[in-house]
């Protein structure tokens, strides 16, 4: 087992990546920016080190800095949380160059679900099914026009470098084609310094439903079950959901063999979510996430596991211990999404937070950073925290969801606590009747 | 017997240097002389650091923990991370000493990381006031390495 584990990235994930290896007593070393240094992961922190000012290119993005401060310290591992370099295959590689282990998949798996198209192709050749679309670089008009008629509109353009909802243009026929085809390359080479872009069917009242899988170096991989993640705004997950509200047990199964036989296949190792469209009882794969992802929670809740633990546990060579029988489904958990942001026009609204009031009781469980007297910096993403509730039944997460609400106080920064508790308030919600068209149109009423 | 010359001052000033900061020993090494000063009845504080690689260089000034130091104007901070070494090599004498006067752009001190080896320069003319990092020990960006006045 590692001696000591550097956590590279800041946050909520960053304490949440702590606690773990705290559990496991395995001493861990914080990294932050000038910004970050009352950071409460940096104060509870057995080692911490400033690796730059608060730009996250300068400091977050810095992987000499991380490198070096993993050198100095005498970490054996870095686990990247989520977002920064933690699907930055190049990065992954430099950790194991320098003899420490990156706690993740191989590079070489990065690699390629980080390539959109790759990814589909990879995924196409196991079985997986897959949202019908182009083969692969859509290399000019010509060809879109070609592949759009072929699958029908609306036709959906996107980046292959892109993913997590960035880098998606929507042509509603044909004659929107040609501007969308262009302004999608135009905003992928600025976005992502490449425009290569490919072409899939616009699904028009999908869900989308997520699988998390975990796999060890020894060939075996489980799934943990699906999240629904359909409430999303701009592309971004606002609220997540264990188990989806639309998805049968005999469903999540099937999906759930067909994507752990595929992963076993590739040798897939560590954490990863497969993401698909879920429309008309037909899923479709649109992308893989090599990475442990913000809404883990609610599947560690439900299946009474601890993902960042095994994630340590499997990087550190430990076989699973455990077979996909051994995986049970108890409850339904739903997680929100909190921001500093102001609940009706989203503008975020970094802080000083002057009182702060977590709720408690059974079933909750808050996953933040915050405390009173913390100055939430201007620099990084907007959420500050992660509500999530388990019960037996969805309702009863639902009542539980809108009293845990009622009990948070966060004072002195808006958050999008009051935007929660309207849509927990929604009978179309409550019903579990929502598409990830859903909340754009709530948000607008 | 042969008379050790010593400095009275030097002590009272260093015992209370102790006494305000609640440290139990101080250390202060100059050319060929030496002090040490330990408060009676206490116990030798355990110094959590990073391993230090030995090396053959002469011992440097142990940096007492003062106040925030980064807020004064010839303060000189780290730009990156890293292991801060005072000299070109193990054994040869250190890029300065406190008390030298400094150009600006002269080499202060070394910052190594993977493997790579940087020079921090004087950002101004003046005068190296304080050492505040021991030599061969890890430093972080923007911890204050020396004070120029």
């Amino acid at each position: 087992m590692f001696q000591k584990i550097l956590i590279a990235n800041r946050g909520e994930i960053a304490l949440r990546i702590q606690r773990a290896c705290r559990e496991l007593g395995i001493p861990s070393v914080a990294v932050h920016s000038t910004a970050d240094a009352d950071a409460m992961h940096v104060r509870l922190a057995d080692e911490s080190v400033c690796i730059g000012p608060p730009p996250a290119k300068d400091s977050y993005l810095n992987i000499p800095a991380i490198l070096s401060a993993a050198l100095v310290t005498g970490a054996e591992a870095i686990h990247p949380g989520y977002g920064f370099l933690s699907e930055n295959a190049g990065f992954a590689e430099m950790v194991e160059a320098h003899g420490l282990t990156f706690i993740g998949p191989a590079p070489e798996h990065i690699r390629m679900m980080g390539d959109k198209i790759a990814a589909k192709e990879a995924m196409a050749k196991l079985g997986v099914p897959l949202v019908p679309g182009s083969d692969g670089v859509v290399p000019d008009l010509a060809a879109a026009r070609d592949v759009a008629a072929r699958i029908g509109y609306p036709a959906l353009i996107k980046a292959s470098a892109g993913g997590g909802g960035r880098g998606m243009k929507v042509a509603r026929d044909a004659s929107e084609l040609e501007d969308a085809f262009r302004i999608a390359r135009t905003e992928a080479r600025a976005a992502f310094s490449n425009d290569a872009v490919y072409i899939e069917k616009y699904l028009d009242h999908p869900r989308h439903i997520e699988l998390q899988v975990l796999a060890d170096g020894h060939g075996n991989v489980v799934h943990f079950g699906e999240r629904d993640c359909s409430l999303q705004r701009r592309h971004q997950k606002l609220l997540e959901e264990a188990g989806s509200p639309a998805l049968s047990t005999a469903r999540r199964d099937q999906l759930g063999a067909t994507a752990t036989a595929a992963l076993a296949k590739i040798g897939y190792r560590n954490a990863g979510t497969l993401e698909f469209l879920y429309q008309d009882g037909q899923f479709a794969f649109i992308e893989m996430n090599t990475r442990l992802q913000v809404e883990h929670p609610v599947t560690e809740m439900v299946c009474g596991v601890d993902l960042v633990r095994e994630q340590i546990r499997i990087a550190a060579g430990a076989p699973l211990g455990y077979g996909q029988g051994d995986i049970r489904f108890t409850g339904h958990a739903i997680e929100c999404r909190i921001n500093a942001e102001d609940p009706a026009t989203f503008m975020p609204t970094p802080g000083r937070v002057t009182a702060f009031h977590a709720p408690g009781g059974l079933g909750v469980r808050v996953d933040s950073a915050l405390y009173a007297g913390y100055f939430v910096p201007p620099y990084y993403d907007s959420m500050v925290a992660k509500l999530i509730v388990h019960a037996s039944t969805r309702l009863d997460a639902i009542n539980r969801l809108r009293r845990a609400l009622e009990e948070f106080a966060v004072v002195g920064i808006q958050t999008t606590i009051p935007l929660h508790q309207r849509i927990v308030d929604d009978p179309e919600f409550q019903q579990g009747d929502y598409t990830i068209h859903w909340l754009e149109r709530f948000v607008a009423r | 017997m042969t008379r050790i010359p010593f400095d009275p001052d030097a002590i009272r000033a260093l015992a209370a240097v102790l006494a305000e900061t609640g440290l139990s020993e101080i250390e202060i090494q100059e050319k060929d002389s030496r002090i040490r000063v330990v408060r009676a009845g206490v116990a030798p504080a355990t110094v959590a650091v990073a391993p230090v690689a030995l090396t053959a260089t002469p011992a440097t000034a142990v940096p007492i923990p003062a106040p925030d130091e980064s807020s004064h104007p010839g303060a000189v901070t780290s730009p990156m991370v890293g292991v801060a070494y005072l000299s070109s090599e193990p054994g040869s004498p250190p890029f300065v000493t406190v008390g030298e006067t400094v150009t600006a752009g002269q080499t202060l001190l070394l910052i190594e990381a993977m493997k790579t080896f940087n020079q921090i320069k004087a950002p101004k003319a003046g005068t190296v006031a304080r050492i505040l990092v021991a030599n061969s020990t890890p430093v972080e960006y923007g911890e204050v390495l020396m004070i120029l006045e």
